[in-house]
């Protein structure tokens, strides 16, 4: 199995872009599609995804994203309707696909039956702003302000810092493991990585593909 | 806290013509052994032949985002097997290429000792001194094997020589090289009656096509750019301008080179020299008596070395990332593409790296520069291709640069690698049946490795996939949101 995953954008958006920037800095490889020809030129300028530009429902289009090789296709547009056919139509060329749809209401159970995953920005961003508006200390784990990443990782079977004590692995400037197994404290030097569990760890994005390497093999 | 960590993967600049001068060094004696004064065709033939695959080059890596080089290319467009093959060769193009810098490195190191009468003269022009030829060759070969083994270390344990002096080392060569050139032209010893006659006795014009597939080697700077680029503004340009700029200045200082070394030294005098050639022209014209260095060849001579030494280094990373990448991509053992949980390197892709580096060193010189370009034009060739069938099977994908009259461009490359090739093994069937024995025995190496690797690959695939799910390993939340 390839650690680095093949992933399909459909639209090339706000939405679209932001997930092609963070998947490619962990090193995945990815491949957007984008109907405007001003926008891919500009995704283009930022040389984070190979880019097709054409309509992401047309089945042609979708093939030339080379869609039996993707792990998985997020159709990231602002129509939910474009996004639920782009789903569909690479789940019947490559069967074994993971989906990923976004919607513009609240509806998104219903989607599920046909998709893996269904994904409302305006809610999830909602629900951030309302963490913020509270200040509450618990804090959902989600993007701080800047663009440091506050991620959930479950340490790999194999990976190279399995089973290794917190002092033994060298991680990047950049990068910090913050709680230990449990999510019950702090993590110290002495603090074991183990394989399967989950670890909070903050991440600068230039070196996310790094620390993912190191955690996941 | 800070003792403990260290940097993010420094990124290389673009305009690294890394290469720039290590193959001009080494090979320019080999090339006029073949060859004679034709030795000046035969860089000006190669440098138009790559100027094709340049072209491919420049309009893949503007489109797609990936360090990685060729095979990152061949991997996006072609199956498993191919992108395998694309892979294995040029991993193994860039670790016997290590070999041959190694090899080149030694003897200018020798000279450049000699020129300070640290050591006698390592096989000097027309020597009978056989005891003196009987101590150079272990010492030279002992020197290559140190140096490999050196830089693989270093590169083994930190990321700190693949940082980002490459700029300033090309800055240095070519100022080198240019006070070579300077001096050369200016000497009395520069004569144009040393390119009479053009072509060797007896050989024609065609005994300067084996010495293209030897010197071929000298022109495939840019994979490397393409190898190492991450972080790139403006792609469009800056893509094309790095390869294209590489490219062309590389023709142009090695051009004014071999003119300057054949002018002075002549073939024969170049040729007995070998991998030291342009060392031993320079120690002919350069002034001496001059303070600190005293030897005014001394500065080429060390140019030599430099070359050589960060060359070496050079494809040392990038026979590396080449394996790295297969190990990302499932095509070598997982752990091939993982990083070291200290060292933040590829620690397993250099040892593996190394291994056949270090093999390579006991080859001649000239086995392991027709190895070395064996196996670069092939997959030359196999990028070309790639090319063709990117711009049929994906027409709506954006080319932020598109090769000019096109399809010509990839079909003449294809052609004229081809014929290369099948000259180069012509020639090796003739004079070198080791170095053709030993690329096949590394083709039908991969063979089994890739069919060893399939069967393993899916016995854990298929534990793997029943037993998660992808994407649950690592969350970001919200995940899925309502």
């Amino acid at each position: 199995m390839t650690s680095d995953r093949n992933v399909i954008i459909a639209g090339g958006g706000r939405v679209g872009f932001q997930t092609a920037e963070i998947l490619a800095d962990r090193g995945h490889d990815v491949t957007i599609i984008e109907r405007d020809e001003n926008v891919v030129a500009e995704i283009a300028d930022e040389w984070v995804a190979t880019v097709i530009q054409g309509d992401a429902s047309n089945p042609e289009i979708i093939e030339q994203a080379d869609v039996d090789r993707a792990d998985a296709v997020a159709a990231l547009t602002g129509d939910s309707g474009l996004n639920l056919a782009v789903c569909l139509a690479a789940s019947e060329l490559a069967p074994g696909v993971r989906t990923v749809v976004r919607i513009d209401r609240a509806a998104g159970e219903s989607y599920t039956r046909f998709v893996d995953a269904v994904l409302f920005p305006e809610r999830a961003g909602a629900r951030v702003a309302a963490n913020e508006v509270l200040g509450s200390d618990v804090q959902t784990l989600a993007d701080v302000t800047g663009d440091l990443n506050i991620i959930l990782v479950r340490i790999a079977e194999g990976a190279p810092a399995a089973g290794r004590q917190l002092a033994e692995v060298r991680l990047p400037d950049g990068a910090l493991i913050v709680s230990d197994a449990n999510g019950e404290r702090i993590a110290r030097s002495n603090t074991t990585l183990t394989a399967g569990r989950q670890y909070v760890v903050a991440i600068e994005p230039n070196v996310a593909d790094e620390v993912m390497n190191l955690l996941q093999g | 806290m800070s003792g403990e960590s260290r940097s993010p993967n420094a990124e290389l600049g673009l305009l690294d013509a890394t290469m720039i001068g290590a193959g001009i060094f080494v090979l320019t004696g080999l090339a006029a052994e073949i060859a004679g004064p034709a030795a000046i065709l035969v860089f000006a033939l190669n440098g138009i032949v790559t100027t094709f695959t340049g072209l491919s080059y420049a309009e893949l890596a503007a489109s797609i985002p990936k360090s990685g080089g060729g095979y990152a290319f061949v991997r996006e467009i072609f199956d498993d097997l191919a992108s395998f093959v694309m892979g294995w060769m040029l991993w193994f193009a860039y670790m016997i290429a290590g070999g041959l810098y190694a090899l080149g490195f030694a003897p200018n190191f020798l000279e450049l000792l000699h020129v300070y009468g640290v050591v006698p003269p390592p096989g000097q022009v027309g020597a009978v001194a056989l005891p003196v030829v009987d101590a150079g060759i272990p010492l030279a070969f002992l020197l290559a094997f140190v140096a490999v083994l050196a830089l693989v270390a270093l590169n083994a344990v930190s990321t700190a020589a693949s940082g980002s002096a490459e700029t300033v080392f090309t800055i240095i060569k070519v100022s080198i090289l240019v006070v070579f050139v300077g001096f050369g032209l200016a000497s009395p010893m520069f004569s144009g009656a040393e390119f009479q006659p053009l072509f060797p006795a007896g050989g024609g014009a065609f005994a300067i096509l084996p010495a293209m597939g030897l010197t071929f080697i000298a022109f495939e700077g840019y994979d490397l750019i393409t190898t190492v680029t991450e972080e790139v503004q403006n792609p469009r340009e800056n893509i094309p301008k790095a390869i294209f700029v590489s490219l062309g200045a590389t023709v142009v200082v090695y051009l004014a080179v071999v003119t300057v070394a054949i002018g002075t030294l002549g073939s024969g005098g170049l040729a007995e020299a070998g991998e030291a050639g342009i060392a031993a022209a320079a120690t002919s014209f350069m002034p001496t008596g001059l303070p600190v260095i005293r030897n005014g060849g001394a500065l080429i001579v060390f140019g030599a070395v430099f070359s050589t030494l960060t060359a070496l280094n050079a494809v040392v990373i990038a026979s590396s990332r080449v394996a790295f990448s297969m190990g990302r991509e499932g095509q070598l053992l997982p752990s091939v593409g993982q990083l070291h949980h200290r060292y933040g390197t590829p620690f397993v892709a250099i040892l593996a790296s190394a291994v056949v580096m270090l093999g390579s060193v006991a080859l001649p010189t000239q086995s392991a520069g027709n190895m070395a370009s064996l196996f670069f034009l092939l997959s030359f060739i196999i990028v070309n291709v790639a090319v063709i069938r990117l711009r049929r099977e994906r027409p709506d994908m954006y080319r932020p640069y598109e090769m000019p009259l096109y399809p010509l461009p990839p079909l003449i490359g294809v052609v004229l690698n081809l014929v290369l090739t099948v000259v180069l093994v012509e020639f090796l069937i003739r004079t070198d049946p080791l170095a053709l024995g030993l690329s096949a025995g590394w083709i039908a190496l991969g063979g089994v490795a890739y069919v060893v690797l399939r069967r393993l690959r899916g016995r854990t695939g298929r534990t793997a996939s029943a037993g998660t799910e992808p994407g649950s390993d690592t969350e970001m939340s919200p995940e899925v949101d309502d």
